[in-house]
């Protein structure tokens, strides 16, 4: 009995974390203590100090987005290194994947500020959730074992369904917000239930601890896998295809999507298609990788049905939002098909990037792109957040050009024009498609981008080409300089940012 | 309990499984729904709890006190904003939420 108690004592030790534990994940504990932080100075900062609460969130974003890319680093860890006794590797391009959800959180803000203040909604609290989601997220992605995916997963969706149904006074709100509580339950049952049948049918007596990664991949390596276990990985990816919004799970996205707070939606489409679109790289790169001549064929058939299905549903809407949110399904597709080639073809690069950092670099544009549309879209008062029909932008070029300019330049970079760095990104994917020789895929590809392209520029017309009928406002509209400034910025972004990727 | 193997317990796992997804599948009232959601939940936390003592491993065993926590957090956001619902709509019937559609 001793002896168990001394062997379990030396186990302990053996997995306790060590400090340079704590340093590799410091930018994720930043964005936590930040959270935290928001919350405690809601307590104790005066009403007419209010303007800090948001203002130390963005600061120590920036903050730690510089700190999270300074060179040489400690928390920049090799692929190699286990951190927290194996719970914990940056399998990822986390430079990267660390700027993406960074970028996000920090533009959500600055699109929630306005827009919550005018609905008389809280900052505190929407700055304390926002932060805390982004923390899971970056630990989400870092994940090598289930215990840290499942449960960051978790806590970042509890914290969406608060921020969907953040407008408390808004049936369209609450109402997002139920819907996605029960479909988003209902993906976390069927993930947990797969995370159960792979633990359990690999898992034996000696054969280790079966819900870490590499535990898996060498059990599955070495053939122990049964059909109970096939079936536990397929609601697993089916779980991740859900955040990602795949076909056929993304029936959920055009309504949730709609009733959000408009800066909500923007952070699902960015930060949670990012993290389920990652999350799908990291599992099927690592612990279901020899599986790989059955997930990768499964992968192609998700990618061909998503493209086709995202953009030809976005088609038949008159929404803007929901039009979006159609169109991010179709941008799901393009996530899939770099994540298929990282399976099927690893050593395949576009530009001598390789399949998993073009995923990382569509995300990157894609932020840039879906904050560009949405924030200038914000700007156009409506009576009501979740409806925006196409009309409602008739004659925006004569009451606000910076708000048609950021349209512009917005949507000319989620559809592709050259030379913005949506365009450098898609090129990027079709070209790793032909590498890989996934001709369907890649066909499905060209197709939404031909489709994409008419219902973008439905968009644009109504706000550029269209007159202004004679009862429509035309009165110019008041755009803040910050509104300015980050539409300004972000347009500079679409230029730069893809022809800084093409140089490097 | 000499008779109850894994298979037992698998079964019965999959069953409260299939049962909470009927559930969440048919029923139109929020709350059913939500309750049947939660069975699902617990009928995987019993499917580890199985594994874990018939395997002789302890790491599921771990898992299932971090899924009581996310299903208790999880819970406490769902019925606020189910009751926040009810309060504005009046009624917590899935036929009714109609205020978005295309």
């Amino acid at each position: 009995m001793t002896s168990l108690i001394a062997d379990l004592d030396l186990a302990f030790k053996a997995l306790s974390p060590r400090g340079s534990d704590w340093i590799a994940i410091l930018p994720e504990l930043g964005v936590a203590g930040l959270s935290l932080f928001a919350l405690l100075q809601a307590m104790v900062v005066p009403e007419r100090l209010r303007w800090l609460i948001p203002a130390t969130a963005r600061a120590g974003l920036v903050l730690i987005a510089v700190m999270a890319l300074a060179p040489e680093a400690a928390w920049r860890q090799l692929p190699e290194t286990q951190l927290f006794g194996g719970l914990i590797r940056h399998n990822l391009p986390m430079d990267g994947v660390r700027m993406v959800f960074l970028a996000s959180a920090l533009l959500t803000s600055l699109m929630a500020g306005r827009f919550l203040t005018a609905r008389g909604a809280g900052l505190a609290d929407y700055h304390h959730v926002l932060l805390a989601v982004t923390a899971s997220f970056m630990l989400l992605v870092q994940s090598d074992h289930f215990v840290p995916f499942f449960v960051s997963l978790e806590a970042a969706a509890v914290g969406l369904y608060v921020l969907v149904g953040y407008l408390r006074r808004s049936e369209a709100s609450l109402e997002a917000g139920v819907k996605f509580l029960v479909a988003g339950g209902l993906s976390s049952a069927f993930l947990l239930m797969g995370m159960v049948l792979v633990y359990g049918t690999l898992g034996g007596p000696g054969g280790g601890d079966s819900l870490a990664f590499p535990v898996i991949a060498k059990a599955l390596a070495a053939g122990k896998g049964t059909a109970l276990t096939l079936a536990g990985v397929a609601m697993i990816m089916g779980g991740a295809a859900f955040k990602l919004g795949a076909f056929p799970f993304h029936s959920w996205i055009p309504d949730v999507y709609q009733g959000a707070p408009t800066p909500t939606t923007a952070y699902l489409a960015t930060a949670s298609k990012a993290a389920g679109a990652l999350s799908l790289l990291l599992l099927v790169t690592g612990p279901f990788a020899p599986l790989a001549a059955k997930v990768a064929p499964a992968l192609a058939g998700l990618a061909l049905l998503t493209l086709l299905a995202g953009n030809l549903a976005a088609l038949a809407t008159s929404d803007i939002k929901r039009a979006l949110a159609l169109s991010g399904v179709s941008h799901a597709g393009f996530l899939l098909a770099a994540v298929t080639v990282a399976v099927a073809r690893p050593e395949a690069t576009a530009f001598n990037y390789s399949a998993e950092n073009v995923v990382v670099l569509y995300l990157l544009a894609y932020v840039i792109g879906t904050f560009l549309t949405l924030h200038s879209l914000a700007g156009v008062p409506a009576a009501e957040d979740h409806r925006r029909p196409l009309i409602s932008l008739r004659g925006l070029i004569r009451r606000s050009p910076s708000l048609t300019a950021g349209l512009c330049f917005g949507i000319g970079s989620l559809a592709g024009v050259p030379p913005s760095v949506g365009f450098v990104t898609k090129l990027l994917v079709l070209v790793l498609l032909v590498q890989a020789g996934l001709w369907w895929v890649l066909a499905a590809a060209l197709i939404g981008v031909a489709v994409s392209i008419h219902y973008y520029f439905g968009i644009l017309r109504e706000a550029v080409v269209r007159p202004g009928e004679d009862r429509e406002e035309t009165a110019p509209l008041e755009t803040g300089t910050v509104s300015r400034f980050i539409i300004g910025a972000l347009s500079l972004g679409t230029l730069v940012a893809g022809a800084v990727m093409l140089a490097r | 309990m000499e008779h109850t193997t894994l298979a037992h317990h698998l079964l019965l796992a999959g069953l409260l499984f299939a049962l909470g997804l009927a559930g969440v599948l048919v029923r139109r009232n929020l709350l059913v729904v939500y309750m049947c959601l939660e069975l699902m939940l617990a009928a995987a936390t019993l499917a580890l709890v199985a594994f874990s003592r018939f395997n002789r491993t302890m790491d599921g065993a771990v898992l299932v006190f971090f899924v009581i926590t996310v299903a208790a957090a999880e819970v406490a956001v769902g019925l606020a904003l189910i009751v926040a619902l009810y309060r504005r709509r009046g009624t917590v019937s899935s036929e009714r939420l109609d205020v978005l559609r295309p």
